[in-house]
C-alpha cells in the first residue's frame, strides 16, 4: 500500500516536471526577475543596476505620456470588447438559431482570415486603407468624399488598428462561440418550441445563461489576446504614434525595453499588466469554473 | 532498361561520393596539419532584397581567397535596431559576433556598453604600414564614426543622405522648374501650386522612427541640433524651420503627414509631388514609379547653405581574441577595396566610404546608369555627423520623434521645441 502510494506520487512528480521546468525557466523565473528589474534604473546591459525604490511605478501613474498609454489601453479593450466578442457573439446566435442553413460554410468563411500571419494583415490593410493613394481613398473620392487621414488621429488610429486586429480573431472567436451554442441541450429547445415561447425569449432567458462559462472563457480571451494581437499592427503601422495616440501598455512596454533600454521603467510596465492580467485570470477561474459545477 | 539505367545512376552517384569524402578529408587533414582556420562571424543588417545578396557574394569570395580565415554572415532583422538587440543578447551569454554594423545612432552607446577594438588600434596592432585608414578615408568620413570623447569607433561603411526627388510629370504639367526647388521656400512656392492646381500634395518629408529628415532641414538654416554635448535645436533658426514645415503641413495643407511607407507608396503612385527621403529609396522608388522621376540635392532655406547630416553604419571590430580580431581586421580591409566596395554600392544604393572607392572608374560609370545618386554624392562631401547625444542618446532621439509629432499635430512650435531641448539636456 505505502509503496504503491510512493510510487504514485513519484510518477505524478516523474510526469510533471516536464511542464513544471519549462513554467519555471521560461514563466516564472522571469516574472520574478522582472519584478526585481522594476525597483532599477538600468539600460540591459550596463554592468551596473541603479537601485531607485517605486520611483518607475510612481512615474507610471504620474509621467502624462504613461497616462495617456493606459487611458488608450482602456478604449482598445473597450472596441475589442464589441468588435470581437459583441458582435461575434451576436452572430453565432443569428445564425446557430435564427438561420438553418450553410452553418458550416459561414464557419468556414469566418474562420480563414485567422490563418494569415498579422503582419501580413496589417500590411495590406495599411495600403488598403491609405487615404490618400489606397483602393479605398481612390473609391470614396470617386463618390465625392475625402478619407480622413487616420494615421494622423490617435481615435481613428486606434479605430482602424482594432479594425485589422478584428479581422483576424473574429473568425476563431465565432466558431469558438458558436460550439458553446452547440452544446446547449437540443431538448430544452424543443421544449420551448413546444410552448410556442418566442425566439428571442428563449436566447435570452435560456440559450445565454446556459453559455455563460463559454461566453465569459472568450470574453477575457477577447481582452487578453487582443492586448497582444494588437501589437502587431502598431508596430507595423503607427509605431504607436501620432504622440503614442495609437500605443497601447504592451507596445510601450516594448518601446521603453527594447527601443529606449529603458528596463526599469518597461518592467514596472509589464508588472502592472501582470497585475491587470492576474486579476481577470481570477474573474474568469471563479465564474467559468462556479458555472460548471452548477450544472453537472 | 528503366532498371538498368538507375542502377547504373545509384553507381556512379555513390562513386562520385565516395571520391568527394576522400577528397574533403584528404583537405582537412592537410590543412589541420598545416596551419588551423579562424572563424569569425560577420553581423549585418541586409536582407535578401536589401543588399543581402551583395553580402553573400562578398563574403563567398573572401573565404575563396583567404585560406585561412572563414566569415560567416549573420543577418539580423530590423535593421540597426533589430542588430543591436542581438548584440546586447549576445553579450549577455558571452558569445559575441566578431565585427557588426553599427547604426550611426548606436555609436554612443555601443561605444560606452560593448567591448571593441578601434580601427586605430587594429591598424597599429597588425599593420606594418600605419596608413590604410589615413589613406582611404577623409577626415570628415571619419567624423561620421566618433563618439562623443572624439575617438574613431568603427570604420564608416555604408553612407546616405537626404535628396529631394520629384514627379517631373507632375512639375511638368503644372510648369514648375525643378531648379526652383532648390530652396525650402520654392518647394512651398511649387507646393501651394500643385495643390490649387491639382488638389495633390506637394511635399512628402520621411518620417520612419527617427527625425534625420528633420534634422537636415534644421541645419540647413542655420540651426544647430547639437552645441558642446547640449541639445540646442530650439533656437530662433531652429523654431523658424519647423515652424515652415509645420505651415507646410497644418495651414496651407500642401505637405503630407503620414507615417513612412505610406508616405513613399503616397509619392510613387502619383498623389504627391516632391519627396524628401534618403538616396537608400532610389532603386525602390525608380522600380515603382510609372512617371519621370528625378532627384536633386537638399534644398535649403534662402540665406543658408544646406547641410544634411549622414545616414548608415560603420564596421566596428567586437572580437576579443586576438587571431580572431586579426581576422576581423583583415575581412574589414577586404571590404574597403574598391571593388569590394562598388559591389556593396551597387546592391544597396548606399554611398561608398572610401575616397578611392568614389573615383572609381566602376562607380562612376554606376552613376551614369543611375543619376539620382549624384546629388546624394555630390552632399557627401558637406555632410555632418548625425547627431548623437553622449548620454541617453536613444531616448534623446525618441523625445525629438514625440516633438516631431506633436509640432505637426498642430501644437506650438516655440513651445514643443524648448520642452523638447529641455527634457533632453536634463539627462546630459
Amino acid at each position: 500500500m505505502s509503496s504503491n502510494s510512493k510510487k504514485n506520487r513519484f510518477l505524478t512528480i516523474a510526469y510533471l516536471s516536464p511542464t513544471a521546468i519549462i513554467l519555471l525557466v521560461f514563466m516564472i523565473i522571469p516574472i520574478i526577475y522582472t519584478l526585481y528589474l522594476s525597483f532599477f534604473d538600468w539600460n540591459l546591459i550596463a554592468p551596473t543596476k541603479d537601485f531607485v525604490g517605486l520611483k518607475n511605478y510612481t512615474s507610471i501613474f504620474t509621467d502624462p505620456v504613461n497616462r495617456k498609454v493606459l487611458l488608450n489601453t482602456v478604449f482598445y479593450i473597450l472596441l475589442l470588447l464589441v468588435l470581437n466578442f459583441l458582435i461575434p457573439y451576436f452572430i453565432s446566435i443569428i445564425v446557430k438559431f435564427f438561420i438553418s442553413k450553410m452553418q458550416t460554410s459561414y464557419k468556414i468563411i469566418f474562420f480563414i482570415p485567422s490563418l494569415f500571419s498579422l503582419v501580413v494583415g496589417a500590411m495590406l490593410f495599411s495600403w488598403i486603407m491609405n487615404p490618400v493613394s489606397g483602393p479605398v481613398a481612390f473609391f470614396v473620392r470617386y463618390l465625392g468624399v475625402a478619407l480622413p487621414n487616420w494615421t494622423n488621429s490617435g481615435a481613428m488610429a486606434i479605430v482602424m488598428l482594432c479594425l485589422i486586429t478584428n479581422w483576424k480573431v473574429f473568425g476563431y472567436n465565432f466558431v469558438l462561440l458558436l460550439t458553446g451554442l452547440g452544446s446547449v441541450p437540443q431538448n430544452i429547445i424543443d421544449a420551448t418550441k413546444m410552448d410556442n415561447i418566442p425566439k428571442w425569449r428563449m436566447v435570452w432567458d435560456i440559450v445565454l445563461p446556459l453559455n455563460k462559462s463559454i461566453a465569459f472563457y472568450v470574453l477575457i480571451l477577447t481582452i487578453v489576446q487582443g492586448l497582444q494581437y494588437v501589437f502587431t499592427p502598431i508596430s507595423v503601422i503607427t509605431q504607436g504614434g501620432p504622440y503614442y495616440g495609437s500605443s497601447n501598455i504592451l507596445y510601450h512596454t516594448y518601446l521603453n525595453a527594447f527601443v529606449l533600454y529603458k528596463t526599469g521603467n518597461a518592467s514596472a510596465l509589464a508588472v502592472i499588466t501582470f497585475l491587470i492580467f492576474l486579476v481577470l485570470l481570477y474573474l474568469e477561474i471563479r465564474f467559468v469554473e462556479g458555472r460548471t459545477d452548477r450544472y453537472e | 532498361m528503366k532498371n538498368s539505367s538507375s542502377w547504373i545512376k545509384r553507381v556512379v552517384g555513390a562513386i562520385t561520393l565516395l571520391m568527394v569524402a576522400v577528397l574533403f578529408a584528404g583537405c582537412s587533414s592537410a590543412k589541420g596539419a598545416a596551419k588551423k582556420v579562424v572563424h569569425i562571424s560577420y553581423w549585418h543588417v541586409n536582407a535578401q532584397t536589401q543588399g543581402g545578396a551583395s553580402v553573400d557574394e562578398l563574403v563567398k569570395n573572401f573565404n575563396k581567397t583567404h585560406k585561412y580565415i572563414k566569415v560567416t554572415a549573420k543577418y539580423n532583422p530590423n535593421m540597426y535596431q533589430g542588430l543591436m538587440q542581438n548584440l546586447q543578447s549576445a553579450q549577455a551569454s558571452g558569445k559575441v559576433p566578431d565585427i557588426a554594423q553599427v547604426g550611426w545612432a548606436y555609436t554612443n552607446y555601443f561605444a560606452s556598453n560593448f567591448k571593441y577594438l578601434t580601427p586605430t588600434d587594429a591598424q597599429n596592432k597588425f599593420d606594418s604600414s600605419k596608413t590604410f585608414i589615413s589613406k582611404n578615408f577623409s577626415k570628415r568620413t571619419l567624423s561620421f564614426a566618433k563618439d562623443s570623447k572624439g575617438n574613431l569607433v568603427g570604420l564608416p561603411y555604408s553612407l546616405s543622405t537626404p535628396i529631394l526627388y520629384y514627379n517631373k510629370t507632375m512639375l511638368d504639367k503644372y510648369g514648375i522648374s525643378a531648379s526652383s526647388l532648390s530652396t525650402w521656400e520654392g518647394v512651398s512656392t511649387a507646393a501651394k501650386k500643385i495643390k490649387e492646381a491639382s488638389g495633390e500634395y506637394g511635399l512628402y518629408i520621411q518620417e520612419p522612427g527617427d527625425t534625420w529628415a528633420q534634422q537636415a532641414m534644421l541645419l540647413s538654416n542655420g540651426a544647430q541640433i547639437k552645441k558642446n554635448g547640449k541639445a540646442t535645436f530650439a533656437s530662433a533658426a531652429g523654431v523658424k524651420a519647423y515652424q515652415f514645415y509645420q505651415d507646410m503641413v497644418v495651414k496651407d495643407k500642401t505637405a503630407l503627414h503620414t507615417p513612412w511607407a505610406q508616405g513613399i507608396d503616397d509619392f510613387v503612385n502619383g498623389k504627391v509631388a516632391i519627396a524628401y527621403t534618403t538616396v537608400a529609396q532610389a532603386s525602390h522608388i525608380k522600380k515603382s514609379a510609372n512617371f519621370n522621376v528625378e532627384a536633386i540635392t537638399s534644398p535649403h532655406f534662402k540665406g543658408s547653405t544646406a547641410t544634411v547630416p549622414v545616414g548608415g553604419s560603420m564596421l566596428a571590430i567586437t572580437a576579443q581574441k586576438t587571431e580572431k580580431q586579426k581576422a576581423a581586421w583583415t575581412f574589414e580591409k577586404y571590404m574597403y577595396k574598391n571593388s569590394s566596395l562598388v559591389t556593396w554600392t551597387k546592391g544597396t544604393g548606399y554611398l561608398p566610404p572610401t575616397q578611392g572607392a568614389l573615383s572609381s572608374q566602376a562607380f562612376k560609370s554606376y552613376l551614369n546608369e543611375n543619376p539620382m545618386l549624384k546629388p546624394a554624392t555630390s552632399q557627401i562631401k558637406t555632410a555632418v555627423p548625425w547627431t548623437s547625444f553622449p548620454k541617453n542618446g536613444l531616448q534623446a532621439e525618441q523625445t525629438m520623434i514625440d516633438a516631431r509629432d506633436k509640432i505637426l499635430s498642430g501644437s506650438s512650435v516655440q513651445d514643443t521645441l524648448k520642452s523638447a531641448q529641455e527634457k533632453i539636456n536634463e539627462q546630459q
